[in-house]
């Protein structure tokens, strides 16, 4: 059972994905990730305005049985969260790539680059 | 690192896609489909889980049921015939060895099941005190593979199966039976709040069992189902609201003390004991509450832990028992749990967060 990992998209090494439009970076987590999870029941997010630096945990994923951090794959100003997530986490179980987390406003560019290639996250995925 | 432990149904589990995990020594199927589903099947239909990691001991002879007895707090010898009865079994100190259920299958034979983390530990206490009893001793925990079936259509599917054996076998009761698919033993007891039955047998009649149960459409359930439904009933797991470092007395099962009873070790220990901690369950209307998250009260003081959590399938809210500590048990029983850096209000609840359905 491959998950899918879209080819617009990069990613980082811990199971985010992130869709570049400019400066404004949407993040979220991927098939492989909610798979992982299974049943994702609570998803707490950053207010808007957050000043994230890559690396930082900027929220939490719960599933029925574990807590997982999230972590900024750049960093930025958090411009918009998806609060609708919290009421529905599950739709990050239906819809890894429907359900964004956060929008960033990119502070570095050069961070750009350093996010996975979907062919460098596959084999991340099969380690 | 050790060798990894595998159940008689291992490859049954593979074979289904079942996430595997490491617990007590075992690769065990934590889910197969998803613990939301599995745990809705439990609630509403019927599941099954493979629980043979647990330890099986036997005490047969004369004195077995006197042996038996000695070693629980909760009261053996008044047990009929055919009955189980669930008991801590704690040391002279009162601490907890384990928690354990024990079948009285005849006037002389006792089938004593015990969890997998705990039989050696629980063996070499049987061990030390079986020598001053008329009874012969043996740990069977290999020989027997255990499912549990549960859920209010389990009885419908033993009689299909034709492994029921009378409608006299109420809650609790406990049998040796013939079946098509060899002896077995049979219990009407459970670690879900729902009806359902634990069948220890032989590990090719389990594994035909096992096939037959899920033809007939029982949903395969793992370890965290479990979890999130003995909690959502408030049972108590060992490791986490039982210990080798404080008493049944701490930890809400004053009940299973039997004072009133002739004598059981730790009986002369627990009769003047004042509990350190009393037992809180708890829920949140938004967070989940997990194990060693810390409890406060509406001050904001630490009065305790959370010894386990999880989001309750059932009632869709995030659940916790703690131990508080009892000085500091708040008489308002207004308590808050610090989730990372927020400190959020937590609703107490006398009762079960979930009544669950077993008769």
């Amino acid at each position: 059972m491959a998950s899918q990992i879209p080819s617009n998209l990069r990613y980082t090494k811990d199971h985010e994905w992130a869709l570049i439009e400019g400066d404004v970076v949407t993040v979220g987590i991927t098939d492989f990730a909610q798979s992982q999870l299974g049943d994702i029941v609570f998803i707490e997010l950053p207010e808007v305005g957050t000043q994230l630096d890559s690396g930082a945990t900027f929220g939490v994923v719960e599933s029925i049985k574990s807590v997982s951090d999230l972590y900024a794959p750049i960093s930025g100003e958090v411009i918009e969260a998806n609060s609708d997530l919290e009421s529905l986490p599950e739709k990050c179980n239906e819809a890894p790539y429907e359900s964004w987390l956060i929008k960033i406003k990119c502070s570095q560019q050069s961070e750009l680059e350093g996010l996975l290639s979907p062919d460098d996250y596959e084999k991340v995925c099969e380690e | 690192m050790a060798d990894t432990l595998k159940t008689s149904l291992h490859e049954a589990h593979i074979k289904l896609g079942a996430k595997m995990a490491p617990f007590a020594g075992f690769d065990m199927p934590l889910q197969y489909s998803s613990v939301k589903e599995e745990s809705k099947a439990v609630r509403e239909s019927a599941g099954v889980f493979d629980v043979s990691h647990m330890g099986e001991f036997f005490a047969e002879g004369q004195e077995a049921v006197k042996f038996v007895d000695y070693l629980l707090t909760n009261d053996f010898s008044k047990a009929e015939v055919g009955k189980a009865v669930y008991s801590p079994l704690c040391r002279e100190n009162g601490t907890i060895i384990d928690d354990l259920i024990a079948y009285k299958l005849s006037a002389d034979k006792v089938l004593i099941c015990v969890n997998a983390s705990n039989i050696e530990k629980d063996y070499s206490w049987f061990e030390k005190h079986a020598p001053k009893f008329n009874c012969n001793l043996t740990n069977r925990s290999q020989d027997f593979s255990l499912l549990a079936l549960q859920g209010p259509k389990s009885v419908e599917i033993l009689k299909a199966l034709e492994v029921f054996p009378s409608e006299d076998f109420t809650y609790y009761s406990a049998r040796e039976v013939q079946s098509p698919f060899g002896p077995l033993i049979l219990a009407r007891t459970g670690y879900t709040g729902e009806d359902g039955f634990e069948i220890f047998g032989s590990h090719e009649s389990i594994s035909t069992i096992w096939s037959k149960l899920l033809e007939k459409g029982v949903v395969p359930c793992g370890l965290a189902a479990r979890d999130v439904l003995r909690l959502e009933v408030g049972y108590p797991l060992y490791g986490h609201e039982l210990s080798d470092d404080w008493t049944p007395l701490d930890a809400g099962l004053k009940w299973t003390v039997r004072m009133d009873k002739e004598n059981f070790i730790g009986k002369e220990f627990l009769s003047t004991y004042k509990p350190k901690y009393r037992l809180a369950k708890l829920s949140l209307e938004k967070g989940i509450p997990r194990e060693g998250y810390e409890v406060l009260n509406s001050s904001g003081e630490k009065v305790g832990w959370i010894t386990s959590g999880t989001m309750s399938v059932a009632t869709g809210k995030g659940i916790g028992i703690a131990l508080v500590e009892k000085e500091k048990f708040p008489e308002d029983k207004l308590f808050k749990i610090k989730v990372r850096a927020n400190e959020l209000d937590a609703n107490f609840h006398t009762k079960a967060f979930v009544a669950g359905g077993h008769k």
